[in-house]
């Protein structure tokens, strides 16, 4: 038994080293996170356990073992007045639950292979027009909710798609080809995340010391040898952690099966008892399939702790020369690049290209779009619903930005600083919001408050969805500022801090005046970021952003709007125009950040 | 002025014990240092010190006041850290008047101070520099600026010459010891560098694993080392292994093989009997060629000879073992020649060998 003065002195140590403005810190965060994020998860939980899984999973909607349709139908059509052979992809639905599981896996392993050979070529090959290559490869990160989707599959149509006007009309072939349903979905996620697995990738081998190729290669190993053996498994921690963000995110993805009118998916099902949920009332299947989503992107996450943790084994010996290894293409390599990566990259960039078409094409409803006119653009600022939601997201954004700063910069600053145990606890706390479906948070939302804080203004069927969208973005776009403040923290000095409290300064005093100034970038250029991610933030906006329905003093945001917008006539163009500001907000960021303020973050990635 | 006590302190971080029961006092504008190699919880002795861990065990006192649970801003010790800490975003005037600042002294008067300290560590005229912008050696004078200026109860100096190249160190060296006597400050100083410590302290404490081996000035611990460490610790040494075979008082003689013998003083606080194994440590400096008074007589064959400047050093076999010895330069010896050497008996300190692991008597050469 430990005697009471051990106890006491114990306890007289860890409050010499907890002041109460560390106190603080520690309390401040951890209560908004227990309140806003942990509690909500729970309730989710809570719910479920309401509905018995067996019956969820015995229900041939949701598990199906016996595939229904057929992936591919050829048959022979007549299509304005001239006969074709229709070729239709359009896959295999295996119930709603294996739909999103088998999708997600085949999202990940195609955009894992194309990650790394885009990865592989941009980190270790020079060749005219690389640059141009880069900015290609990086341009379907730029997130336009809903659009991009629907420029795919505008190009994937096979009545007035642009890959069958092609065949059909320009070449005049008599085929027409069509991806549509659950491929149309597959097809679209593979071109918007497959950059995340590359820019992961990338890093990774940039960050391989060269000596280890040079090593193998002298030893005798190279091509495709010295690619399997040694480049390919020091990468591992760049690959694993962008194949666990694109799972999970192609998981929660909506926009995609919205698009493509695909509800066999568990995102949809989720979303569309929302839709029915302005009455008060949630399904409780909302709950167990926000369970199912929420364990699926835990375990993903958890299956790549491994190799996260080992980050740093790709980079063993930092001394000596460094400069990663580049050469030349040759003449078949540049075959292959400009033949083969070229027109992969520039298909891939295409729907963002597609979103400004959209937005400036007086009509596109043709394969070919015509005319030019700003009318679109303008109606974002005239049509009073729309704007209400451009002024509504920034409002959110602006309060979720100043509740990010305040919770990063503190849980940053204790998980960086305090010599307490439970930070580890804390830094799990603040960064897995990046691992969580933020349909997750929205079915939790909607129970915990409309059940708990019925009546106050954190009620969302009483008083709308306003504030709570605020504080779920803050939420869900902590890691980025959070991230941010500890990497700045890691490069200031502890010394620094103890020579102002050695010379007499308060620990609130040194935190004004050494650590804020000194982090000060970092804490700009984590708020921008968050503030980008939340201005375009989807999940959670177009569920529980449209609890009060849009009527003229509407709550919703940006992506609810758009999503409204996408069915109405004349609708997708206003929906490219918001596209249009979206991706405009977000160029401006990232050159304000890279370029100005001379700041590297990996966008997304863990 | 202020003195400084430490009674019984003990620190672990973890399972590893930092500092072991260590007590100092330092006296009113002493200069004391703490001396040790790396990882033998000197920082962190001083960091007690100043508040920045504290002690699991023990005490900290400063004149009659206990400040062990004193969080570092009330400590009114002011420290120069061994990367300087100077804050990169504050100018040379503002990094220095920082702690006036915090002190709110009276602008005009903040100003004096400043120019006064600037004056002492001759960076006048730099005031508006950015710590970037200096030179390592100027960045040094700015952290002691930045600490003198508060007129701390104690100055604590964590390697403060580190960084520094070797001119420049010596320097400074000076320097800090003339600007201490000059204030008549107390002053706690850790360095690993055993001449820098020597040189610029009125008293030493060594350290070794946590636990403070023995306190005293420079050169009675160079003459009387009080353990195998500290005698190996100190200065340059070398070493020769043997048994006891011959006792008279403090008196031993010790035979290292068929054809040597060696006499010298057995070592304050250890006893040894005949037959027990014991290790002779001398000075290489304290070798002559001639033989004057009672002196052991060696002899062997000159393997490697390396001219250092002042003197040349011959690595010496004796048989079955090797040792290092410097002789006047003018004297040339050729590599392969015999060699006869004389050293007082009483710059021959015995030690037993029991107790020390066989691998850390082997690296003394």
């Amino acid at each position: 038994m430990i005697k009471r003065s051990e106890l006491l002195k114990n306890l007289k140590v860890q409050m010499f080293y907890l002041d109460p403005v560390l106190v603080t810190q520690l309390a401040f965060p951890t209560l908004m996170l227990t309140l806003f994020l942990i509690a909500p998860i729970a309730t989710v939980l809570l719910v479920s356990l309401n509905y018995n899984p067996a019956d969820i999973f015995t229900d041939p909607t949701y598990v199906n073992f016996n595939p229904r349709g057929s992936p591919i139908t050829i048959r022979l059509i007549t299509f304005r007045g001239r006969e074709f052979i229709l070729i239709k992809i359009s896959g295999v639905s295996l119930g709603i639950i294996m739909n999103s599981l088998v999708n997600s896996f085949i999202v990940t392993i195609c955009a894992s292979i194309l990650g790394i050979v885009v990865a592989f070529v941009m980190a270790r090959y020079s060749f005219p027009g690389r640059t141009i290559l880069r900015v290609l490869a990086m341009t379907p990160l730029l997130v336009t909710p809903f659009i991009n989707a629907f420029v795919i599959r505008k190009i994937f149509d096979w009545r007035d798609g642009i890959i069958s006007w092609i065949i059909g009309d320009v070449l005049h072939l008599p085929y027409r080809i069509g991806i549509e349903d659950l491929a149309g979905v597959a097809i679209t996620q593979i071109m918007t995340f497959f950059p995340i697995i590359y820019l992961n990738v990338y890093s990774s081998m940039i960050n391989i010391d060269p000596s280890m190729e040079e090593q193998a290669e002298n030893l005798g190993a190279k091509g495709l040898k010295l690619f399997r053996t040694v480049t390919l498994p020091l990468s591992l921690p760049g690959l694993a952690a962008g194949a666990a963000i694109v799972f999970i995110f192609s998981l929660e993805d909506v926009a995609a099966p919205i698009v493509f009118n695909e509800k066999r998916f568990m995102s949809y099902h989720i979303l569309e008892r929302f839709l029915e949920a302005t009455t008060g009332q949630l399904s409780p299947v909302a709950a167990t399939l926000s369970l199912i989503l929420l364990i699926l992107a835990l375990a993903a996450f958890i299956g790549i702790k491994k190799y996260v943790t080992l980050k740093q084994y790709a980079m063993l010996s930092r001394g000596g020369r460094w400069s990663p290894r580049i050469r030349r293409l040759r003449l078949k390599g540049l075959i292959v690049v400009y033949l083969f990566i070229l027109p992969l990259l520039l298909f891939a960039a295409f729907p963002q290209i597609g979103v400004f078409i959209y937005a400036l094409a007086e009509n596109w409803a043709d394969p070919l779009p015509y005319g030019f006119t700003l009318e679109h653009m303008a109606k974002i600022v005239e049509d009073p619903l729309v704007f209400r939601a451009i002024v509504n997201s920034l409002t959110y954004s602006i309060l979720a930005i100043i509740l990010i700063v305040a919770i990063g910069v503190s849980s940053s600053y204790v998980i960086a600083r305090a010599r307490i145990p439970a930070t580890d606890l804390l830094d799990i706390l603040v960064t897995s919001p990046i691992a969580l479906p933020g349909l997750v948070i929205a079915v939790g939302y909607f129970y915990f408050f409309t059940s708990i804080f019925r009546g106050t203004p954190l009620d969302p069927i009483t008083f709308g969805p306003a504030l709570l969208l605020s504080l779920a973005y803050s939420v869900r776009r902590l890691p980025f500022t959070a991230r941010a403040v500890y990497a700045g923290l890691q490069q200031v000095h502890i010394a620094l801090e103890e020579a102002s409290l050695n010379l007499g300064a308060s620990r609130l005093k040194t935190l004004v005046s050494i650590v804020i100034p000194l982090i000060g970038i970092n804490i700009l250029s984590g708020a921008l970021i968050s503030f980008v991610y939340c201005m375009s933030e989807t999940s959670v906006g177009i569920t529980l952003g449209g609890l009060k329905g849009v009527g003229e003093e509407h709550q919703a945001p940006i992506s609810f709007i758009m999503m409204d917008y996408l069915e109405r006539v004349g609708g997708p163009h206003i929906v490219a125009s918001l596209g249009v500001l979206l991706i405009s907000i977000q160029l401006l960021v990232i050159v304000l950040v890279n370029v100005v303020f001379k700041q590297k973050y990996a966008y997304i990635g863990v | 002025m202020t003195r400084v006590t430490l009674k019984e302190v003990s620190k672990k971080f973890g399972k590893v014990v930092a500092v072991d029961k260590a007590s100092i006092e330092v006296d009113h504008g002493e200069f004391f240092t703490l001396l040790g190699p790396s990882g033998c919880g000197k920082t962190t002795t001083l960091r007690i010190i100043a508040g920045f861990e504290i002690p699991d065990e023990g005490r900290v006192i400063f004149d009659e006041e206990d400040v062990t649970f004193k969080k570092p801003y009330e400590r009114g010790c002011a420290m120069v850290f061994q990367n300087y800490a100077l804050w990169p975003h504050m100018t040379v005037y503002d990094n220095v008047a920082y702690g006036l600042k915090i002190r709110k002294v009276p602008k005009e008067e903040i100003k004096k101070r400043v120019k006064e300290v600037l004056d002492l560590v001759g960076l006048t005229g730099l005031e508006n520099r950015y710590p970037l912008q200096l030179s390592g050696g100027q960045q040094q004078r700015v952290a002691l600026a930045r600490a003198l200026v508060i007129e701390p109860k104690v100055l604590l100096l964590d390697e403060p010459l580190s960084n520094l190249d070797a001119k420049l160190r010596l320097r400074m060296r000076e320097e800090i010891r003339k600007i201490q006597r000059d204030l008549n400050i107390t002053t706690i100083y850790v360095t690993h560098d055993q001449e820098e410590a020597m040189s610029i302290s009125d008293r030493v404490a060594i350290m070794r694993r946590g636990r403070i081996v023995q306190v005293g000035r420079p050169s009675e611990i160079y003459m009387n080392p009080r353990n195998l460490f500290v005698a190996t610790f100190i200065g340059r040494s070398t070493a020769l292994r043997g048994s006891i075979e011959y006792i008279q008082g403090r008196r031993v003689k010790m035979r290292v093989n068929e054809k040597l013998t060696i006499t010298g003083k057995l070592a304050e606080d250890y006893e040894l009997s005949v037959g027990d194994k014991a290790i002779a440590i001398m000075h290489p400096e304290d070798f002559t060629l001639k033989v004057e008074g009672e002196s052991n007589i060696i002899e062997g064959v000159v393997e490697l000879t390396m001219f250092l400047g002042p003197f040349t050093q011959l690595r010496i076999n004796v048989g079955d073992q090797n040792m290092i010895a410097y002789i006047d330069p003018e004297y040339e010896v050729k590599t392969g020649t015999r060699i006869r050497l004389a050293i007082k008996e009483e710059d021959v300190i015995i030690f037993p060998l029991i107790g020390w692991e066989e691998f850390e008597v082997e690296t003394i050469t």
